[in-house]
């Protein structure tokens, strides 16, 4: 009884997981099949997944033609300081907010959200006087900056959660082993926010490996350029490389899907109710 | 964790980066040139900076292509920071902006007038005497593209054009469903509609640049369009620009209306096509004009005395007629230097000479300032008229009115010193007053330093980085929101009180758009949440193959937005695409036309979003299942307790404290997101009715250059959400401590 009920239950998980996959995936199916069809064709009135014609010209032509892998390594290298930066900044501060009651502890979580509030386009704006004025017009510093600060106000609201539901015992009987505010964290508190600082370093990592708009104010360098400006210069009004655009989105995804499959392993918690009496 | 190698991978890192800081603005043999060139354009463009730097050896000429509105906002306020690049490329309506603004060096002492005879007319853009660009390319214009083996001789006339279009628009197997059109184009962007209000005798703009938008040519070209598509049926019902270039490309369009900058990617795509002069309209025996525009070059006001010589060179080097000839030759565009046009070359291409012909049928566009607000009035009009919402005579009212409005937005002009005053008062009152009530907070910060020590050492790098890089922009915008600034008062614009709020809270739309904007974000964040949250719990199951459907289900998160949220655009697509030939083949519902009216649209861009929004939450659920102990679930088990009840007094209350921040940001990011608005309806297609406030902003900012208004918007917009954010924290406690 209790079996069949189990089947059906884990049947009913399949069916749902297998249509959500193939919602997931079939627009990104189509673009695969912009990145085979020949003639720069966005769209096609053939729904065929594999068009007449195909042919992997345009994933050759990235690596021979265009200077595909500069540009991943440059945004390779942008997005791994800005996800340390953002692990190493956001841990901690989450912890403080999470573990301390301080002066200006609730100014500074409402104020991390207000970050959020105003509209970006016009942030961007004074920014790009502002990055012009301190020099940091085709540095990779202040595209760094930029994006750290971009990424933060999430990722220190995500950990403060995440320390939130980690019970205050397992501190307090750290302290009582010998271990001072520091060692207990970074001992006992950091390793159990595992899930929570893949999740950090994942949005770290997304912030900076697509973003275009900065990334445009910033680098006029194009030996600096990084992907998303390389994927901008196949596009322009009217007149895309479809071809190529869609193939390097691709390529663009591999990253961070190996980076998602790379860091699953740490999605799991050791946390157990019997690590606080221990 | 190996905590040693983690610090020595941070110093190699920060290493590197003060390495690859190599930013020596204003170096005299270093030119930047900002363009936005199409890709093979671009690639000839390289060529020949290349054979420049082999001739001047120590000179780098670098090129950076730009979006073109994006170029002129960034163009503006770098130039008038004292910035910005050497050269500047774009088609001649940009000058308008800049020469207001005064951010362009005029070129008449560089060039005299003998070799300025060389160019075409056309090519030189003058401004109040100042010869501000000199264009390389002539052209963006449309004409008619036939495909030669369904048409052998192009129609001259709108008789032959509906004849040829009716014989050839078919239905081969009698589905109901139009195998093969006569015509197709992009007929609803106005654009690509003015060479047949031209062609019925209208225009735009007076001889005194006053907008004629009302008049009886505008009404018979509207009616015209929609008899193409509703009487001769030789159009197809719904066709945006990607739409009829695939139709085209695949054979099954036999012409097209496209500008210059399509045709060479017909060839490529195996169409032998023919270029024609767009037809003469019979009814009043004028030819269908397009608008034509220059393409060219302009220098930045702040290029230094001592690298003009080498700008000049350069410029030089890239008119030079064999240039121009390899150019027009191997992008179809046509030259502008007057030998050129002799060439033997030029001539024997009928491409080019068919390009020609239609150039000189043409209408230059005016490179005034107005024609932005145009534009802009015309499209959500136009639309609504095409779509039968409203008469073609309404409709030609409806314009002049909203470009009049418009005219009068772009040129706003308020000087009013004593509301100023007022703000500025206030402005600094506010500081004070601010200061002295947490004055007792700031002593007592000073005081507690050393009791709360590690918390500042843990809290403060975050918080500097955040603030550092927000405070300017965000203080510089809440000053621009009191002021005057836009196209008229770009440099000297002064405080003028709270004229812009008023403006924003008179706007007719903003109420409207402000409860789609609310519509928008809560079924947004609720199924990125429902969603998000359901398949977390079921991966989190850990039945045999979750672990391939937890990769494959982060995926829509991975790809880059820009071109899945076309794709999107492209499978809404009436005949074509993916999602009605779903309902209609396997729900056996009628098909629906999303993308053509406001509601279906508002529909078809808000299932897009929550596509790209449910693996993230997705993510951060699963992150958060991990931290409730899995004993709490058998201690449940042991009571009997049902699946529901473990979900609502386990799982809610523990994933809480994880989902609090995602759904916080969630809200607000989707209430500001702009993207996937702008790419599934096309800019806030039909009729302007898909816009969130947002996307609001944007227009006024970038199209209008209404910075002040702009700034004053988006203080609204905060405001509304740092109230949102306020209750919502006081509500659900999320910065307090659950334990």
């Amino acid at each position: 009884m209790k079996d069949k009920k189990k089947i059906i239950f884990n049947s009913l998980t399949y069916i749902f997981l297998i249509g959500f996959t193939l919602i997931s995936l079939y627009p990104i199916i189509n673009v695969f099949t912009i990145s085979i069809r020949p003639g720069d064709k966005l769209l096609s009135t053939s729904l065929a997944i594999i068009p007449e014609n195909a042919s992997f010209d345009a994933y050759a032509a990235l690596f021979s033609d265009k200077p595909f892998l500069l540009w991943m390594w440059n945004s390779f290298l942008v997005s791994a300081v800005v996800t340390l930066t953002g692990v190493a900044l956001a841990s901690t501060a989450g912890y403080a907010l999470s573990r301390f009651e301080f002066i200006g502890k609730k100014l500074s979580m409402l104020g991390i959200l207000t970050t959020q509030m105003f509209p970006a386009t016009m942030l961007l704006l004074p920014m790009y006087i502002m990055l012009i004025k301190l020099e940091l017009i085709n540095s990779y510093f202040g595209l760094i900056i930029v994006y750290s600060a971009t990424a933060l106000p999430f990722c220190v609201w995500q950990m403060k959660g995440f320390y939130d539901t980690i019970p205050f015992s397992l501190e307090e009987s750290a302290r009582i082993d010998g271990c001072n505010r520091w060692q207990a964290f970074y001992k006992i508190i950091f390793p159990l926010a595992a899930p929570a600082l893949v999740i950090t370093a994942l949005f770290s990592f997304m912030t900076a490996w697509s973003e275009y708009i900065v990334a445009a104010q910033v680098i006029q360098d194009t030996n600096l350029y990084t992907l998303p400006l390389g994927l901008k210069s196949f596009e322009s009004r009217l007149g895309t490389e479809w071809g190529l655009y869609a193939a390097a989105s691709l390529i663009v995804s591999i990253p961070v899907v190996t980076l998602f499959i790379f860091l699953s392993k740490w999605l799991v918690s050791g946390l157990t109710l019997g690590s606080v009496k221990g | 964790m190996n905590f040693n190698r983690i610090r020595i991978a941070f110093l190699l890192f920060f290493l590197s980066l003060l390495s690859t800081n190599c930013s020596e603005q204003n170096n005299k043999d270093e030119i930047l040139i900002w363009h936005t060139m199409r890709p093979e354009e671009t690639a000839i463009l390289q060529e020949q900076l290349d054979e420049f730097m082999s001739e001047n050896p120590g000179v780098t000429v670098t090129q950076v292509f730009q979006e073109t509105e994006k170029m002129r906002s960034d163009f503006i306020v770098a130039s008038i920071g004292g910035y910005g690049p050497d050269l500047v490329y774009g088609p001649a309506d940009q000058i308008g902006p800049f020469s207001e603004i005064d951010v362009l060096r005029p070129m008449n002492d560089l060039f005299n007038s003998q070799y300025l005879s060389n160019f075409d007319s056309k090519a030189l853009i003058y401004v109040n005497g100042h010869l501000l660009q000199i264009a390389d390319k002539l052209g963006n214009h449309l004409t008619l593209v036939y495909n030669k083996k369904l048409v052998p001789t192009p129609p001259k006339s709108s008789g032959e054009l509906i004849d040829i279009g009716k014989k050839l628009t078919i239905d081969q197997n009698n589905d109901g469903r139009i195998d093969q059109y006569g015509l197709v184009w992009n007929y609803t962007e106005p654009y690509f509609f003015i060479p047949f209000l031209t062609g019925f005798g209208g225009w735009v703009l007076d001889s005194a640049n006053f907008p004629t938008l009302n008049t009886p040519e505008m009404v018979n070209a509207l009616r015209f369009i929609q008899d193409l598509r509703d009487k001769y049926k030789i159009i197809p019902n719904e066709a945006d620009y990607e739409v009829s270039d695939a139709l085209f490309k695949e054979g099954k369009a036999a012409m097209i209306i496209n500008g210059d900058w399509s045709w060479s990617g017909y060839g490529a795509a195996g169409i032998d096509y023919g270029i024609s002069p767009l037809p003469m309209i019979d009814a009043t025996g004028k030819y269908c004009s397009p608008t034509v525009a220059p393409k060219g070059y302009s220098i930045n006001k702040n290029v230094s005395p001592d690298k003009i010589y080498l700008i000049k060179k350069l410029l030089e080097k890239i008119f030079e007629p064999a240039n121009q000839i390899k150019t027009a030759l191997a992008t179809k565009t046509l030259p502008t230097r007057k030998e050129v046009f002799a060439d033997s070359a030029v001539i024997n291409d009928p491409i080019l000479i068919n390009s020609k012909k239609q150039i000189d049928l043409g209408t230059a566009l005016p490179i005034i300032t107005e024609m932005r607000a145009i534009w802009n009035a015309m499209r959500p009009v136009y639309q609504a008229a095409l779509s039968g919402n409203i008469s073609p005579e309404k409709a030609a009212a409806e314009m002049q009115k909203n470009t009049l409005k418009n005219i009068k937005d772009l040129r706003e002009s308020y000087d009013d010193p004593v509301g100023g005053l007022i703000v500025q008062i206030l402005l600094i009152a506010i500081v004070v007053v601010s200061i002295f009530m947490l004055r007792r907070s700031i002593s007592a910060f000073f005081s507690n330093l050393k009791k709360d020590g590690l918390a500042y050492i843990f809290a403060l790098p975050a918080l500097i980085v955040m603030v550092a890089v927000i405070f300017y922009p965000f203080a510089y915008n809440i000053v621009i929101s009191f002021s005057n600034m836009n196209l008229s008062h770009m440099k000297d614009w002064s405080i003028v009180g709270f004229v812009q709020y008023v403006n924003v809270f008179r706007e007719p739309q903003f109420y409207s758009i402000f409860l789609k904007t609310i519509v928008w974000t809560t079924i947004n964040v609720t199924f990125h949440v429902v969603i998000g949250v359901s398949l977390a719990l079921l991966l989190n199951k850990n039945l045999p193959g979750s672990k391939i459907f937890r990769v494959l289900l982060i995926l829509p998160w991975a790809i880059p937005q820009y071109i899945v949220a076309l794709t999107w655009r492209g499978m809404f697509n009436y005949e074509y695409g993916a999602i009605n030939l779903l309902i209609s083949n396997f729900l056996f519902m009628s098909p629906v036309e999303w993308l053509k009216s406001p509601m279906e649209a508002f529909v078809a861009v808000i299932i897009t979003n929550i596509w790209l929004g449910f693996p993230f939450m997705m993510i951060i659920a699963l992150g958060g299942l991990q931290s409730i102990p899995q004993e709490l679930y058998e201690a449940a088990d042991i009571d009997g307790a049902k699946w529901f009840h473990k979900l609502k007094n386990i799982t809610i209350p523990l994933i809480r404290p994880v989902m609090l921040p995602a759904i916080t940001l969630g809200v607000i990011w989707t209430f500001n997101s702009i993207n996937v608005v702008w790419l599934v309806s096309n800019a806030g297609e039909p009729s302007d009715k898909t816009h969130i406030l947002v996307s609001y902003v944007y227009k006024a900012a970038f199209n209008f250059y209404r910075y002040g208004f702009a700034a004053a918007f988006s203080m609204v917009i905060f405001l509304i959400l740092l109230a949102f954010g306020v209750t919502f924290l006081r509500k659900t406690r999320a910065t307090e401590s659950v334990y």
